[in-house]
């Protein structure tokens, strides 16, 4: 903040407010309307809180900085004027705006300018810890458990609905109920690269069905991906070659240093489309970098790998007539290349 | 004998069976572009994940909300088209796109990065006229230094409150859907139900109502499921902001031990609409005769507040109704409220006796087709209290009941 020139930062997104607090909060699921969820004053280090209690929060955050659920914008502007010196305050940053917090926060801090918090916030999120790569390897072992449990279940005749059910029943069994999506299984299209239909549809034998497993234990995302073909029978050999070749230099792509274009580049020397999804995005507390698509080329090429960032790595392939292998793997960037977090990581 | 849910009292005979979605979302759009047009609005632009779900009738499983801002679909709805656009990560699911046409489906856009805003603007561009007025529910700080469409002549109009007016009143089609989310919901609890025991852990019982509500068609669960053991006393829970209850606390691996009370608060998103549910329960053992006391103090609670409502009714007239019936003391938590509607979003429009205050509840009037989610409270502080939730639809005569889940074990 100090090298920003950032005297209040105000964060409302959840994987921010996550950070800067340290309290883990009620899960819920989508996105929230941008307010004032967090405050962090940098002359101080005083961290004020939206939450109406003190359960799980941090000591070193005073019951006078919580502040409660409201319903009503003018408490929050009051919550927010009573911070020390607010009104003197010359740089003001949050990492999203909404209608009314866009005339509410120059009336809280009249006399200061309103920047952008999440170049900072991205920048100090994307490269982990020790501690936090051990907080996403505890999370993806969850995950990777509880996936074991919905393989166990895929027959035919079961739905993606119903295995869905049987991984979340998994995850919840071991104590943790907060999953990072729900959306955990789909049948892959024989007809269409990307195709899905309405998660009802019973699978069939010889469906290729892909698994997207995620948790969130203690503030932290940890999340596999993996295909499993219906029945006792081998994947098609054209299209397991196809995914052992893109998989091979996606992995090697995975350096410290490297430009996360190399990524999109796998693609393109393993004669792979690239797919909707991400190749690459951060794993942490939520939308972490790096963030590599074929939508932001420019971001891509800006965007450097660096030890000790998380992501979540996205291999796929498709055929015709056959269907999809979907693989998604939790790698640790080090300086002697990528670490998987899984313990069994996908195979090549 | 356990008194039975609302529905012993009252049929519902307003709610129809099946839900048809393309009458539903051409509802919707009128609704919306007849307000987009009434304040001079040529676009509509939402990132709000539940307005785009109220805008576009797209269904997706709702995400953790830490990740849910980087994959967000996105909404325009432009006054002069009667079909709106939907960008979205995945163009090609069934469920997203059910009645769009398939030009007004565009791939992903990643709004908080400038070379995503460049390649959204510009698609944005083509779609509406130069000097477009366009509205929108938030904006990333990449969106706010766009100035070619969206931040030309300064801050957009502000779109939330125009999707918050427009969903306030259910149509059929969407009272048939939330009926049926409600379903599932209550189908869901009634295994945890029986699962109630002592040794149980509160993540057991999120174990079993996970795997139902999606075995029974859920699309998503929407809230960390509560299963809250009450203490006996305020001072014994969790210091508070406002030195009432602490509520709703997450649920952990806590054993059930016998005559817990819990209070039990869950939801789910089906078809676009969030449930709610709320219920008190005792581990193990029939309620006491205070704790029996105490619920029949809020079914006079419930029964007075029903009494006045309606179509036509304040928000003031229930909230009196509930504190004259608790004997001049507001019974629910002041950090919520009486009453929430209930619909796209799981809290919504109309709020009853929040702390918007009271000069607001006057000023509410309840209207037909409201969904409205009565949830009063009965404290006893040494003998915790009893809480639950009814979900209604507001008519011109009173109301009709939503759901019919019983009190049992009261």
């Amino acid at each position: 903040m100090e090298a920003e020139g950032i005297d209040v930062l105000v964060v409302g997104r959840e994987g921010n407010a996550r950070y800067v607090s340290g309290a883990p909060r009620l899960w819920t699921a989508g996105s929230h309307p941008f307010g004032p969820g967090c405050v962090l004053v940098r002359s101080s280090g005083a961290v004020h809180l939206l939450s109406t209690w003190d359960e799980g929060v941090p000591d070193e955050i005073p019951h006078e900085n919580l502040y409660g659920i409201s319903f009503n914008r003018m408490t929050f502007l009051k919550v927010l004027q009573n911070i020390e010196g607010a009104d003197s305050v010359r740089t003001v940053a949050t990492d999203a705006l909404s209608p009314s917090s866009a005339l509410m926060l120059p009336k809280a801090f009249p006399s200061a300018d309103l920047v952008d918090a999440e170049p900072m916030l991205r920048r100090v999120r994307r490269v982990k810890t020790p501690d936090e790569v051990e907080a996403i390897r505890g999370s993806v072992a969850v995950a990777e458990q509880s996936l074991a449990a919905a393989l166990r279940a895929l027959a035919p005749g079961v739905t993606e609905r119903q295995l869905t059910g049987v991984f979340m029943e998994a995850m919840s069994t071991r104590g943790v109920t907060t999953p990072t999506g729900q959306d955990v299984a789909s049948i892959t299209s024989r007809e269409h690269p990307w195709h899905r239909t309405s998660r009802d549809e019973p699978v069939r034998d010889g469906d290729l069905v892909a698994f997207e497993a995620g948790v969130v234990l203690g503030g932290y995302a940890g999340e596999l991906g993996r295909t499993s073909i219906v029945g006792d029978r081998p994947v098609d050999p054209s299209l397991s070659k196809q995914w052992s070749e893109l998989w091979d230099r996606l992995l090697s792509a995975c350096q410290a240093g490297a430009s996360c274009a190399s990524l999109l580049e796998a693609y393109d020397t393993a004669g792979v489309p690239t797919p909707p999804m991400p190749v690459a995005r951060g794993l942490g507390l939520g939308f972490d970098l790096p963030l590599v698509t074929h939508a932001l080329p420019g971001l891509a090429a800006e965007q450097h790998l660096e030890a000790g960032m998380v992501l979540a790595l996205t291999g796929y392939v498709w055929k015709e007539g056959v269907g999809a292998l979907f693989g998604q793997e939790p790698i640790l960037v080090t300086h002697s290349g990528p670490e998987a977090l899984s313990t069994v990581p996908y195979r090549s | 004998m356990t008194p039975a849910g609302l529905m012993a009292s009252v049929t519902p005979t307003r709610i129809p069976e099946v839900a048809d979605a393309r009458r539903m979302q051409q509802d919707r759009l009128t609704r919306i572009r007849g307000l987009m047009r009434a304040q001079g609005v040529d676009a509509l632009v939402l990132l709000g994940n539940t307005n785009v779900v109220y805008a576009t009738g797209a269904i997706w499983p709702l995400a953790d909300s830490g990740r849910a801002n980087f994959e967000q679909p996105v909404a325009v709805v432009l006054a002069d088209d009667e079909s709106p656009h939907l960008f979205s990560p995945v163009r090609e699911d069934d469920r997203l796109r059910t009645e769009l046409p398939l030009d007004h489906l565009h791939g992903p856009v990643y709004l908080d990065f400038d070379e995503g805003v460049e390649a959204f603007s510009t698609r944005l561009g083509g779609l509406v006229g130069s000097g477009a007025v366009i509205a929108m529910d938030e904006w990333t700080h990449a969106l706010r230094r766009e100035h070619s469409v969206l931040f030309v002549g300064g801050t957009p109009v502000d779109g939330g409150p125009m999707i918050s007016r427009a969903k306030a009143v259910k149509t059929p089609d969407e009272l048939a859907l939330m009926r049926q989310g409600l379903r599932i919901t209550e189908r869901a609890i009634s295994d945890v139900q029986a699962q109630l025991a002592p040794g149980v852990r509160q993540t057991d019982l999120t174990a079993t109502f996970l795997r139902t509500i999606f075995e029974s068609g859920a699309d998503a669960n929407i809230l960390d499921p509560i299963w809250q053991v009450m203490p006996a006393r305020i001072a014994d829970g969790p210091w508070t902001t406002t030195g009432d209850l602490a509520c709703p606390l997450s649920s952990t691996e806590r054993q059930l031990v016998e005559g817990d009370v819990i209070w039990v608060d869950t939801g789910i998103s089906f078809g676009g609409f969030h449930s709610d549910f709320g219920r008190t329960w005792v581990v193990g053992r029939d309620p006491d005769a205070a704790q029996r006391a105490q619920f029949e103090r809020w079914r006079s609670i419930m029964d007075a507040v029903l009494d006045v409502t309606r179509a036509g009714a304040t928000a003031a007239d229930l909230t009196g109704a509930a504190i004259e019936a608790a004997g001049g003391v507001k019974p629910w938590m002041p950090h919520f409220y009486l009453g929430h509607g209930l619909g796209i979003d799981s809290a919504e429009m109309p709020y009853v006796g929040s702390d918007i205050g009271e000069a607001f509840d006057a000023s509410l009037v309840l209207a037909d087709g409201m969904v409205l989610v009565l949830e009063p409270i009965v404290w006893e502080d040494g003998a915790a209290g009893y809480r639950s939730e009814e979900v209604l639809l507001i008519t011109e005569d009173g109301w009709e009941p939503m759901t019919d889940y019983p009190y049992d074990p009261f």
